[in-house]
């Protein structure tokens, strides 16, 4: 048994050395660092799998270079796919910061231009507040419940979008525009229409 | 006529030259101001340009450098025992990371005894190499994949409970961490996502236990407990295989099934200090090699403010024909159960689990139900209190009941 045990042993690491010299198991490292990832993939890979071990981690919580070492770092914990790490490093690390009046209103228009409120709802609000508008993790607002967030007024919600909130009982804030910078006036007041026509009761 | 006429062009000429002057001198005077207030400006932009680029080096370095970790202290409440306030553990997580090629991991323990001495431990320490998008090789002292709360779920600002459910700690059912090479990362499937860890390793030692018949004074021995808290030497020479794969269906639930096999020997004997000196540590003369092997099973699911749980080890050691210690084989097996729900728009959390814990000794045996109610101060810091409702043994420990009050906090 011992024999055979060890014999094992040997032939897994030779045929690992096979795989790493025969580079099927290795890619070579990208030019950029960090590459960049999709932001709306990024608050999928978030919303889906951090909570599933632990309370969710807001983005404000760490600046841009902690995030990558930490975004690493659960990689290995929660096998996570390269691509997914890229993803999340790129939401977490534009969503950790304020809204900044770049004076970009022309920029920003060109860029949301054509894009409809459920695309916007699918791309920025779906990772947190879910398909169905109840949240997609525990403390976050519940749009279908009649006395919930839906229950304030326009001008309140748009506030609170553009310039990030904190809901009572919620593990984290929202960041300003959701995290996505790209988000114009008629973006927001779009989103929440939609909002209100989807799932207000 | 003509002589005023000269005299009249000479004063012209003064006239003007002494007006001029003094605009030439004023003209020259505010020229050179504005050069100076220029130098100046481009001095500043030149000095403000040289932070910005000082600045962005900290930002996007080729190496990072990163600290992490978790800590937590409270006080426990032990029926028919004395009341104490714990200091529970520092835990501080070092990462060394370069690019996004590799990352050296570490994690510390530091405990506060009863006696006040601090005891260090090295919880695991791991050159991680990022290969390829799917693959990353993890080499060194790792906590054991082998099921879901060993390797990530214990951190007490995970734990949603104060304590961990029994046979999940230090010579339980389930192995604690390995020392080896490790592969592991994820993949999608269909429409469905995995994950992988398969490990070789230097795997556990066995510590068995002497007792002496009263009426013959025979010495026999039974196993006593599993030591996988990956050693730095492999004394037997006997590797162990394992690894772990995770299914997720969909993305609130996921499946774990887990495997370890290899062999493991008896290198410490405690219960009879006439023959061993009350405790051995190294391999024991002419002990054999025993069959060793781990299985579990592992689930999570999350649905609104609910998550539900569960996880099922059980570890088996074959039995020894020959050797000082030779014994029959032994098995532990522990599984958890854990719901914990999240009041609506509230920092309140209630959790409740059940824990069945069996091994080769009743003293040690135990069914344990825990309650705990949690304060969510903030997503990373937690106040808990639980209340341990314990069934074992009579007169043993496992069956005294305990409250613990814990602040958790991970940072």
């Amino acid at each position: 048994m011992k024999y055979l045990n060890n014999a094992i042993c040997k032939s897994a690491l030779f045929t690992v050395f096979i795989l790493f010299s025969s580079g099927l198991l290795i890619t070579a490292q990208a030019a950029d660092f960090p590459q960049a990832g999709n932001f709306s993939k990024g608050s999928k890979v978030w919303a889906d799998n951090c909570n599933r071990c632990h309370n969710m981690r807001g983005p404000k919580e760490l600046r841009d270079d902690q995030w990558i070492s930490t975004a690493f770092h659960m990689r290995v914990r929660a096998g996570l796919t390269g691509q997914e790490t890229r993803d999340l490093i790129s939401f977490l690390q534009a969503s950790n910061t304020k809204s900044v009046a770049s004076g970009s209103a022309q920029i920003t228009a060109v860029l949301s231009k054509g894009v409809t409120a459920k695309e916007t709802y699918d791309k920025t609000c779906i990772a947190c507040h879910g398909g169905d508008g109840k949240g997609a993790f525990p403390g976050t607002p519940d749009f279908t419940s009649s006395d919930g967030a839906l229950s304030k007024s326009d001008s309140v919600l748009i506030d609170h979008i553009t310039n990030g909130f904190q809901s009572e009982g919620s593990p984290m804030a929202m960041p300003p525009k959701g995290g996505n910078p790209n988000l114009s006036a008629a973006d927001i007041s779009a989103v929440l229409k939609y909002i209100r026509e989807t799932f207000e009761k | 006529m003509n002589y005023s006429c000269h005299s009249f062009r000479r004063k012209l000429l003064v006239t003007a030259v002494s007006l001029v002057i003094p605009v030439t001198v004023n003209a020259e005077s505010s020229n050179a101001d504005l050069q100076q207030q220029l130098d100046a400006l481009q001095n500043q932009v030149t000095a403000l340009n040289s932070e910005v680029q000082q600045a962005a080096e900290w930002k996007n370095p080729n190496t990072l450098v990163h600290m992490a970790g978790y800590a937590d202290v409270g006080f426990i409440s032990t029926e028919n025992a004395n009341d104490s306030f714990v200091a529970g553990t520092f835990a501080p997580i070092l990462h060394y990371q370069y690019r996004d090629a590799v990352m050296m991991e570490a994690e510390l323990e530091f405990e506060v005894g009863e006696d006040g001495g601090t005891e260090v431990a090295l919880e695991y320490m791991t050159i991680d190499w990022f290969m390829s998008d799917y693959a990353v090789l993890v080499a060194g002292k790792f906590l054991s994949p082998v099921g879901q709360f060993r390797q990530n779920l214990h951190p007490s600002w995970i734990n949603k409970l104060a304590s961990a459910p029994p046979g999940f700690g230090h010579d339980g059912a389930a192995p604690v961490s390995d020392l080896g090479f490790q592969l592991r990362g994820g993949f999608p499937l269909g429409n469905m996502r995995a994950n992988y860890a398969v490990y070789a390793s230097n795997g556990p030692e066995i510590n068995s236990e002497a007792e002496s018949d009263d009426a013959t004074g025979v010495v026999g021995y039974e196993l006593d407990g599993v030591a996988a808290e990956g050693f730095g030497a492999d004394v037997d020479g006997e590797k162990t295989w394992g690894g772990r794969i995770g299914i997720l269906p969909i993305a609130s639930v996921e499946i774990g099934l887990s495997l370890a096999t290899g062999m493991a020997t008896v290198t410490n004997v405690e219960g009879n200090e006439q023959l061993f000196n009350d405790k051995i540590v190294g391999p024991l003369s002419g002990e054999t090699a025993r069959d060793y092997d781990v299985i579990g099973a592992d689930f999570v699911w999350l649905t609104g403010n609910m998550s539900l749980r569960g996880e099922y080890v059980k570890t088996e050691v074959g039995e020894a024909t020959t050797g000082v210690t030779a014994s029959e084989a032994a098995e532990w097996t522990t599984w958890y159960t854990q719901a914990a729900y999240r009041l609506p728009n509230t920092k309140w959390e209630g959790v409740l689990r059940y824990t069945d814990y069996d091994s080769p000794h009743a003293s040690v045996d135990q069914k344990q139900t825990a309650i705990g109610v949690n304060y969510l101060v903030s997503n990373n810091f937690m106040v808990k209190l639980t209340h341990e409702l314990n069934d074992g043994l009579d007169g043993a420990n496992s069956d005294i009941d305990r409250t613990l009050l814990q602040l958790a906090y991970g940072f």
